[in-house]
C-alpha cells in the first residue's frame, strides 16, 4: 500500500483524509477545517492551508480563486499569557461599567 | 519539547544556551522509544475520529481518557513566570511587519526618506530568506540589517507580530521575548514573506524530510551540512532556488540528486530516511530537502482586512496589491514573497519600491 501523503502535520491530516472528507459531501474550506481538525494545531494552517485549500480545488473541480482561506484570529503566533498579562489595555473591560451592562443584558 | 521547565516550546524556534535543561513531551515514554507509534501500526489506514470507539459507551469512555492523556497538554513550568517589564508603547509613521529582503530594503527606504520607522521581526537575527540562499546569505543579512539600523529603523527582533486591533485607532500587538509592545503607525507594510511548505509525496513526513530552506539555513547561516546524500524534491517554479542550494551542498561536499515531485512514489528508514523511491528507481540518501513554493504568510494582513487569493502558482493565498504595493487596506501596504512568490532578489527590489511610494504618499506625522 503506498504510503501517507501528509497535508497538515500539527494535527495528522492526509490527502486520503481529504478525500474522504469530500466525498462526504464538504467542500467549504470552514467544514473541510471542522470535518478533518487540519489547520487547528500549533501553526493554525500556516504550513497547510495552501496546501490543502490548493487541493481542495483540484479534488472539487473549482477554480483556486473561488476558494477563499478560513477566518485568521490573534494570537497569530502562540505566546505566554504572561505577556498579556501586563498590559492594562487587557483588563480595561474588567472596569468598563458599559461593558459589564451590555453583559448583563 | 519542555525548555528550563517551560512546556510547548518549538524546538526549531527556541535559542539554546549552556545549562539548558532539554526533554522532549508528547512521546512515552521517551522521544527515541515512543510506544504510542503503535497507532500507525493499529491504524495502518489512517483513523476516522468521527466514528472512533463510539460503537460502545463503555469502549467510548476508556477510549475518551486515554485520549485526553496523550497530547498536546505538557507539564506545567517548574517555577512562576519573573515579573515582566510595562508594555513598550510605540507610536511611529511606519511600521514595517517583517525582516528579510523586503521588509528590511522596505524599512531603509521609508526611515531615510525622514519617515519614522520601526521594524518587527520574529527571527533570532533579522534577515529572513537572505539566511536560507546561498547566493545572499549572512553577510547580506547582517549588512542589510546594519544599513536599515543606519538609517533610523528601530529594529524589534525575536519579536512577533500576534495581532491587529482596529481599537485605538489601530494597534498591532507584538509579542517580544521579554515583553509585549503595542505598536501605532499611520502606514503599515507587510513584508512576512513565505513559509516553507512540505510536498504531497507518499511518507513525506519521515524524520529526515526538511525544508530545502532548512537546509539551505543549516549550511548557509550555520555552516551545517545536514547529509551527505540529499534529495531534493522540488516543483518547477522553484528550480533556480534548487539548482542554488545543490550547487553549495555538493561544493560542501555532499551527493545531490535532484527530484521532481511528480517521481518520488515512497520514503524509506525507520528512526531516519535512508532512501527515496522514485519512478526511476531507488535513491539512497540521508535527508530530503523538499523545495516548494513557500506559502505567503497573509494571516496578519487578512486580520487587518487585506483582500487575498489563493494562487497555487504564487504559493498560496497572496496579498492583492496595485502596482504600488498597496492592498485593499487603506494605509497597508505590501511588498515581497507574501504578495505571491519572487525570491529575496526580487523581494528587495520590490521591498524598496514600495519603501519609496510609501515614503511619498505619505506625510512624516509629528506623534
Amino acid at each position: 500500500m503506498a504510503g501517507k501523503i501528509v497535508l497538515c502535520r500539527c494535527e495528522d491530516v492526509t490527502l486520503a483524509d481529504l478525500e474522504h472528507c469530500v466525498s462526504r459531501g464538504y467542500r467549504d474550506i470552514e467544514e473541510v477545517k471542522r470535518y478533518t481538525g487540519f489547520g487547528t494545531g500549533p501553526c493554525q494552517g500556516k504550513e497547510c492551508l495552501a496546501a490543502v485549500a490548493s487541493q481542495l480545488a483540484v479534488l472539487t473541480d473549482q477554480p483556486p480563486a473561488a476558494i477563499p482561506p478560513f477566518t485568521s484570529r490573534p494570537p497569530l503566533a502562540p505566546t505566554p499569557l504572561r505577556l498579556l498579562a501586563r498590559d492594562p489595555g487587557a483588563h480595561r473591560f474588567a472596569d468598563d461599567p458599559d461593558r459589564d451592562r451590555e453583559r448583563s443584558e | 519539547m519542555r525548555l528550563s521547565g517551560v512546556p510547548n516550546l518549538r524546538a526549531c524556534q527556541a535559542s539554546c544556551a549552556a545549562g539548558a535543561e532539554v526533554e522532549g513531551q508528547n512521546a512515552f515514554p521517551s522521544a527515541e522509544v515512543d510506544l504510542l507509534g503503535a497507532v500507525d501500526f493499529l491504524f495502518s489506514r489512517g483513523m476516522d475520529h468521527h466514528t472512533l470507539m463510539t460503537g460502545s459507551s463503555v469502549l467510548n469512555r476508556l477510549a475518551n481518557k486515554v485520549v485526553r492523556q496523550l497530547s498536546g497538554l505538557g507539564k506545567l513550568p517548574d517555577r512562576p513566570a519573573a515579573e515582566l517589564p510595562a508594555v513598550g508603547v510605540r507610536s511611529v509613521d511606519v511600521c514595517v511587519i517583517g525582516g528579510g529582503p523586503a521588509g528590511l530594503a522596505a524599512a531603509t527606504a521609508t526611515a531615510r526618506a525622514g519617515r519614522s520607522t520601526i521594524l518587527v521581526d520574529d527571527q533570532l537575527r533579522p534577515g529572513g530568506s537572505l539566511r536560507t540562499d546561498p547566493r545572499t546569505g549572512r553577510r547580506a543579512a547582517e549588512g542589510r540589517w546594519a544599513d536599515a539600523v543606519t538609517a533610523g529603523v528601530e529594529v524589534l527582533a525575536r519579536s512577533t507580530a500576534i495581532g491587529y486591533f482596529p481599537e485605538d485607532d489601530g494597534v498591532l500587538a507584538v509579542s517580544s521575548p521579554d515583553r509585549l509592545y503595542r505598536i501605532h503607525a499611520a502606514s503599515w507594510i507587510w513584508a512576512t514573506g513565505g513559509y516553507p511548505v512540505n510536498l504531497p509525496f507518499p511518507d513525506n513526513d519521515r524524520p529526515g524530510v526538511l525544508a530545502a530552506r532548512a537546509v539551505g539555513r543549516l549550511l548557509v547561516d550555520h555552516g551545517i551540512l545536514g547529509g551527505d546524500k540529499v534529495c531534493i524534491i522540488e516543483v518547477p517554479e522553484v528550480a533556480g532556488d534548487a539548482a542554488a542550494l545543490a550547487a553549495a551542498l555538493r561544493e560542501a561536499g555532499a551527493e545531490v540528486a535532484r527530484i521532481a515531485l511528480g517521481s518520488a512514489t515512497g520514503t524509506r528508514g525507520r528512526s531516519w530516511i535512508t532512501a527515496l523511491d522514485t519512478l526511476h528507481g531507488k535513491v539512497d540518501c540521508d535527508l530530503i530537502a523538499v523545495a516548494g513554493i513557500p506559502a505567503p504568510a497573509s494571516e496578519g494582513p487578512r486580520q487587518q482586512g487585506c483582500k487575498v487569493v489563493l494562487d497555487p502558482t504564487a504559493g498560496g493565498f497572496r496579498v492583492v496589491v496595485d502596482e504600488h504595493g498597496r492592498t485593499s487596506a487603506i494605509g497597508v501596504w505590501a511588498c515581497g514573497d507574501v504578495t505571491g512568490y519572487v525570491g529575496p532578489a526580487g523581494a528587495a527590489e520590490h521591498g524598496a519600491r514600495v519603501g519609496m511610494n510609501v515614503a511619498m504618499a505619505t506625510m512624516a506625522v509629528d506623534w
